[in-house]
């Protein structure tokens, strides 16, 4: 194998290593946070991709209903829950939050998509769409099971996994996608040429790494979202609000998802239920890193977009054997030397 | 220890809605065609536009009116068997047709065989007719076999002096009917397979598969993938400098592709069923009309462009009901002497005209097609040009 | 209405599944998608022994019913076996792979263990189709029907009555192996189960026997699944197929047998009317049952944590308790140790976390026929003191030795079978459990049944025994009346004794006991010492840990006072509180 191939193989898995840093330290970021290994994060990479490509083609793009139905069941259940002692106040944040946002996005939505109004207009439409959903997801989804095991929570994901797969099939119909690049071109490094788009996603990954860093160190509400991951008992008594730190996670993931698929959008074709196997590699360097430590995660991540890559060239048939196989002795080496993660009692 | 009451879970509604429905007569004036498709799952790209394809079938053929039932199998063989054991006995269906996806039409061919019920199935796999037994006897299938396909693609290399071809396809059954039908072409030909990459319909990377097959710089590569995935091996090719002709297979026969693709995927050759170019084919092609009227009805009741894998339905659904004549002298639609035949019927199809080709039948062969089934169509400017075939 | 037994509505259930198809009116296509429900029936009965009553959850059980389904596929289309001969293998097959997997898995802990079943779930998904003898992912065909003497079994009301009958065998094994000595040790597990280590209880063989059991019924199912559906190919045993199992499992009530089978038929029924209502409501087709299920999970979850099947039973009339024959024979009894002869010591025993010193060269001993109270404020080093004793943690140094033998380096089972039973601080009893059950797992040394004995009951006789044993020291301790209730009903004093009642059940040498007053009512504790003074006449010596001072003081024979990790005094309970080092510490400790 010549020193090239070495090299070119080895910028592929950095790259790939890229983006599933970024979901690995979602993953982190959530789980800490909410304490749910939230599997389905994968589905807000390609619905931010796809809803790129949708605005792109000048289309509204079905996110935008998907958010007025997530409001409107929000509500829903909100409304269920505080029956008939609802202040003014907080009907007012319900209406306004859960009903007239997500119409508003959908209206100014329906009003830019046809004039196609550039890259810059769409990434933040995009946004804009996809962020709110995550909180939504939670309200649904685990704000009631907020007291629930780690393993409760878990298979909660799955559902939700199931049903986001499902929506995205729904909206988006079965074929893939691609959007164009944000930077066009290649560069020399060496012997080989590297995307300038490749570029873009590493100096984004390092961006939102450096972003989480800054986040959770130098901000009241950083700290806030950390003491929660500490201890939700005693956050709660400090007064901390639990249910809107988890609502904010769950934002800063649906964000970061969005922009991992803007990103990946241009390199590869991506359809709804691309998400799901990115996400779980993402969720492999998460477990290695004992989902706790961004850092740790970011580097796991790399290594398995190289073994992935490597093992592409060698064995292309086995890779993903190889590359879920790899858990297990990390799995093990964490059940090992760390003992029980959360050893905790069932419901 | 209660060990079974569980089950009068299940039993309770059945006893319930027994009472209202009672058996339909066997005998009727009506026929009842059974389809599975997968509308859902990893092979939705090709059962949507096969469920699409159902509104513009005929609804009624000598004198009897021809009812459809539709069902998804969410492409689980599993989930197959079960929908056309469900039309069997409960819409108690005179011919079934399905699925998209190879391992649930092998299943089904079972239950086809069981019932004794004719069967089209819409997958190129040979397997399904072959060798025609017992069991195959009930089975037609109508798209063209990898094989055919394949012929067509090597017969253009061959020509084009090509000696070394890598192959690059999916790690599933589509990728491995294309690697098997590949080398046999190639050994045909003198061709030398340089190398056999294999990738995942839902990777995200194929950049190292790609380099390998650089390096090792073969006269050209086939790439076995489908709509818009296939996009993805292509451009990684070209971004690696590789210059020499790409082949597709007719798995990018949607203009999806073409969409996705832009630039990178000008001058790919792919076989692909004539249907696919209906509105390029000389006049004198037996397809061309078939092929435009199918085009034009899938447009005007669909939002969506028309894809190949449709047609194979409406192919299914023409192969079937071409029958329908002969067999009604021999019984009532609904009967199993009418089943009985209607296969006997379709085995002699003699020269029918349909989307992806003309149809014969006999008792020794139940694939049915021959060259006139594919052509090679080159992608120019963001285009689809016919290719005139090989000699 | 003593006519309306559990068994007898049972049996009426069995009779109405076994009639059914015979019916005229019952619509063919049922009879197949109760074959269907059954096959998944297997797999979710397996799964609640695994996820709800053991507490492992497994997304990868699909690879199971791959293992039993490709085995028999290769043998009966490659090698003509008859499918017959080809069920022993696939259940070997399935059982090896089990075994070998579930060394592996059952090791990991916490939700690690779940993560792993989803890795290998996607890696067999992948190797099942990779693999060329295993036709690739187009799979293999034409598989022959089961036959039954000159039948071939190919018809959906055959088939069904065959599936049926092993689900029916799969019910009753699966209660007979809840219903023995391995089932409470797989019942304790969930949780954590560590607990159940300190009566003998090998939790990582528990575990073992529990994944591969549940993996047999896997592999059983997939045997059956290839000769009805004649065909294989890799996508039903993926992650997929394994989340839909799970499903299944937590719809129908992950902590029921028979919750797996609701599962399975709810999902089955769903399934189907999915498909023949509600595509229509979603033009160009959504993946609308993975919408369904995927909600239908989370709001089972959170509406419905337990699972159908609880509700349903509650129709029911309740089960009824479990029998109790007191003229069983008594299990083996090892001698008391003599009185006043020296039984546990302990020597020079420190213990550092890191930079921190917990208990710091502490020595003293216990003697037959004594009780021995360790007492001393908070953070004084006691609670380490006793994990150190149970094996909980080991020793940085000195020596602990009961009867002349080191015990500091064995783990808490091994404690166990040395004749030393505890209680804990905060009550760990299974509440699922009646109090017997929970008591019964105490005799777990005394009468080695095996798993496979019990799934087939020839463990009738020792369970009897044990059964006795566990009501023998339930009465014992006042607990008569409250037998058969769930242990999660006790109130915390209740729960106390009904501990103290479990470790009697284990013979022991030395009774260990954590805060057994904590919590109690006067009265209660009345009763406690009481017992405990009972328990001495009768040759068991006694060391427990305690914060109150009345109930030490009065009870006990010899005190052992710590503060800071190290011992500051020591011997009769009234030299003790005069203690001038004592008061200081209480009192300074108090200020």
């Amino acid at each position: 194998m010549s020193p090239t191939i070495l090299l070119f193989l080895a910028q592929d898995g950095v790259m790939n290593g890229a983006v599933y840093a970024l979901l690995g330290v979602t993953l982190v970021l959530l789980f800490t946070v909410t304490r749910v290994i939230f599997v389905a994060q994968g589905a807000f990479v390609a619905w931010g991709a796809l809803t790129m490509a949708a605005l792109e083609n000048g289309a509204v793009p079905g996110t935008a209903l998907l958010l007025v139905g997530f409001g409107l069941a929000a509500a829903v259940v909100d409304l269920l829950r505080a029956r008939g002692r609802l202040s003014g106040r907080r009907l007012g944040l319900i209406a306004g939050r859960d009903i007239v946002l997500p119409l508003a996005l959908l209206a100014l939505d329906t009003a830019l998509a046809p004039l196609k109004p550039g890259m810059a207009v769409d990434v933040l439409l995009t946004l804009a769409l996809i962020i709110p959903m995550g909180p939504l997801v939670y309200r649904l989804a685990f704000q009631p099971l907020a007291d629930a095991s780690v393993l409760i929570l878990f298979i909660a994901a799955i559902g939700v996994h199931l049903a986001m797969t499902g929506l995205g099939l729904a909206v988006f119909g079965a074929e893939g996608s691609r959007i164009d690049p944000m930077v066009a071109g290649v560069v020399p490094v060496g012997p080989i040429v590297v995307k300038l788009q490749s570029f873009a996603v590493l100096g984004v990954t390092a961006a939102v790494m450096a972003g989480l860093f800054v986040f959770f160190e130098r901000t009241l509400l950083g700290k806030a979202l950390r003491a929660t991951a500490v201890n939700r008992l005693g956050a709660r008594l400090v007064g901390v609000r639990v249910d809107g730190a988890a609502r904010t996670a769950f934002a800063l993931a649906a964000g970061i998802g969005a922009v991992s698929g803007v990103l990946i959008g241009p390199l590869t074709t991506v359809a709804y239920d691309t998400g799901f196997l990115i996400g779980l590699k993402g969720f492999v360097a998460a477990i290695i890193a004992g989902l706790a430590s961004y850092p740790l995660t970011a580097l796991a991540a790399v290594a398995i977009g190289l073994l992935e890559s490597y093992s592409a060239f060698f064995a292309s048939a086995f890779k993903e054997v190889i590359v879920f196989s790899i858990i297990i002795p990390f799995l093990l080496w964490r059940s090992f030397a760390h003992g029980a993660p959360a050893d905790e009692e069932e419901e | 220890m209660s060990s079974k009451r569980a089950s009068s879970k299940v039993l309770a509604p059945m006893l319930g809605a027994a009472l209202m429905a009672l058996a339909p007569a066997a005998a009727r004036a009506q026929i009842h065609i059974g389809i599975v498709v997968s509308e859902t799952g990893p092979a939705a790209a090709l059962g949507v536009p096969q469920k699409n394809t159902v509104a513009q079938l005929p609804k009624e053929i000598a004198g009897q009116t021809v009812e459809y039932t539709v069902l998804d199998d969410a492409t689980d063989p599993t989930k197959a068997v079960a929908d056309a054991r469900k039309l069997v006995a409960e819409d108690d269906v005179d011919i079934l047709i399905g699925s998209s996806a190879t391992p649930a039409t092998l299943a089904m061919v079972d239950v086809a065989a069981e019932t004794k019920t004719p069967y089209c199935a819409m997958v190129p796999t040979k397997s399904t007719v072959a060798p025609l037994d017992d069991k195959r006897r009930w089975v037609f299938k109508a798209p063209q076999d990898d094989a055919i396909m394949a012929a067509a693609v090597f017969d253009h290399m061959k020509a084009n002096g090509v000696k070394t071809v890598a192959f690059l396809g999916y790690t599933d059954g589509y990728g491995e009917g294309w690697l098997t039908a590949a080398k046999a072409a190639a050994k045909e030909r003198g061709i030398d397979v340089a190398g056999v990459e294999r990738f995942q319909r839902t990777d995200t990377s194929v950049n190292a598969q790609a380099l390998k097959i650089v390096s090792a710089n073969p006269d050209a590569v086939l790439i076995a993938a489908s709509g818009t995935v296939a996009v993805m091996p292509q451009k990684a090719l070209k971004e690696l400098g590789y210059a020499k002709p790409i082949y597709q297979t007719h798995g990018v026969s949607t203009m999806e592709f073409v969409r996705v693709g832009g630039k990178d995927v000008d001058g790919t050759i792919f076989p692909a069923g004539p249907v696919v170019v209906a509105s390029l084919l000389p006049d004198s092609h037996p397809s061309k009309a078939v092929g435009l009227a199918y085009i034009k009805a899938y447009e005007a009741n669909n939002k969506t462009p028309f894809a190949a894998f449709g047609a194979h339905l409406a192919d299914c659904a023409s192969i079937m009901l071409n029958g329908v004549k002969a067999a009604l002298e021999k019984g009532k639609p609904g009967t199993p002497e009418f089943r009985a035949a209607l296969r006997d019927a379709v085995e002699t199809t003699r020269e029918l005209p349909a989307n992806h080709g003309v149809y014969t039948y006999s008792p020794a062969d139940h694939s049915g097609l021959d060259k006139r089934s594919r052509v090679l169509i080159e992608i120019v400017g963001g285009k689809w040009t016919l290719l005139p075939d090989p000699k | 209405m003593r006519a309306a037994s559990p068994r007898l509505i049972g049996l009426a259930a069995v009779a109405l599944m076994g009639v059914a198809p015979l019916l005229p009116f019952t619509p063919a296509f049922w009879i197949t998608l109760a074959g269907y429900a059954g096959l998944s029936s297997l797999v979710a009965i397996g799964l609640v022994l695994l996820t709800g009553v053991g507490g492992m959850t497994s997304f990868g059980q699909a690879a199971f019913v791959g293992f039993g389904a490709y085995t028999t596929a290769v043998l009966t289309t490659s090698f003509g076996f008859s499918p017959w001969a080809t069920l022993p293998v696939s259940l070997l097959t399935t059982g090896l792979a089990a075994l070998a997997i579930g060394l592996v898995t059952v090791r990991l802990s916490g939700h690690y263990l779940p993560l792993g079943t989803i890795a290998w779930g996607i890696s067999f998904f992948y190797l099942f189709g990779n693999l060329a003898a295993l036709g690739g992912y187009d799979g293999i065909g034409g598989i022959p029907p089961i036959r039954i003497g000159p039948w071939d079994l190919v018809d959906a009301r055959a088939i069904y009555y065959l599936i049926w009958l092993f689900v029916l065998i799969a019910v009753v094994l699966s209660h007979n192996l809840l219903d023995s000595r391995m089932g409470r040790a797989i019942r304790a597990l969930r949780g954590g189960g560590a607990f159940a280590e300190s009566f003998g209880v090998d939790t990582a063989e528990a575990k073992l026997v529990v994944f591969v059991y549940a993996g047999l019924l896997a592999g059983l199912s997939g045997w059956l699944y290839a000769h009805v559906q004649r065909s294989v190919s890799p996508s039903p045993f993926g992650l997929s197929a394994g989340i839909e199992y799970l499903l299944m499992a937590v719809l129908g009530g992950s902590g029921y047998v028979l919750g797996g089978v609701v599962g399975a038929g709810v999902v089955a029924v769903l399934n189907d009317q999915l498909q023949n209502g509600l595509p229509k409501l979603i033009e160009g087709g959504g993946n609308l049952d993975a919408i369904v299920f995927g909600i239908l999970l989370v709001a089972a979850l959170q509406f419905a944590r337990a699972g159908l099947w609880p509700m349903l039973r509650r129709l029911g009339p309740p089960a009824a308790p479990k029998s109790v024959d007191l003229s069983a024979p008594p299990l083996p009894r090892t001698p008391p140790p003599d009185k006043g002869a020296p039984l546990l010591e302990v020597e020079g025993v420190s213990k550092r976390f890191g930079g921190l010193v917990a208990v710091n060269d502490v020595s003293f001993s216990v003697r037959g026929g004594e009780i021995v109270g360790l007492i001393g404020p908070n953070g004084a080093g006691k609670s380490t003191t006793f994990n150190l004793l149970t094996g909980v943690t080991s020793a940085t140094s000195g020596a602990i030795r009961f009867r002349g033998e080191r015990i500091d380096r064995l783990p808490a089972r091994k404690i166990a079978e040395r004749g030393i039973a505890r209680t804990f601080q905060h009550v760990k009893l299974v509440p699922g459990m009646t109090v017997l059950e929970n008591v019964a797992i105490g005799a777990h040394l005394r009468a080695r049944v095996g798993a496979l004995s019990s799934l087939f009951r020839l463990d009738r006789a020792r369970e009897a025994e044990i059964i006795a044993e566990a009501a023998r020291q339930i009465a014992r301790v006042g607990l008569a009346e409250h037998m058969h209730k769930p242990a999660g009903s006790l109130a915390l004093g209740q729960a106390r004794v009904a501990e103290i009642a479990r470790a009697l059940c284990l013979d022991p040498a030395l009774l260990l006991l954590d805060e057994p007053a904590a919590g109690l009512r006067f009265a209660e504790k009345k009763q406690l010492a009481e017992l405990l003074k009972r328990l001495r006449a009768e040759g068991t010596s006694i060391l427990l840990v305690e914060h109150d001072m009345d109930f030490v003081m009065t009870l006990t024979d010899h005190i052992v006072v710590l503060d800071f990790g190290a011992k500051i005094a020591e011997g009769a309970p009234k030299i003790v509180a005069e203690s001038p080092v004592v008061l200081e510490a209480y009192l300074g400790g108090v200020e």
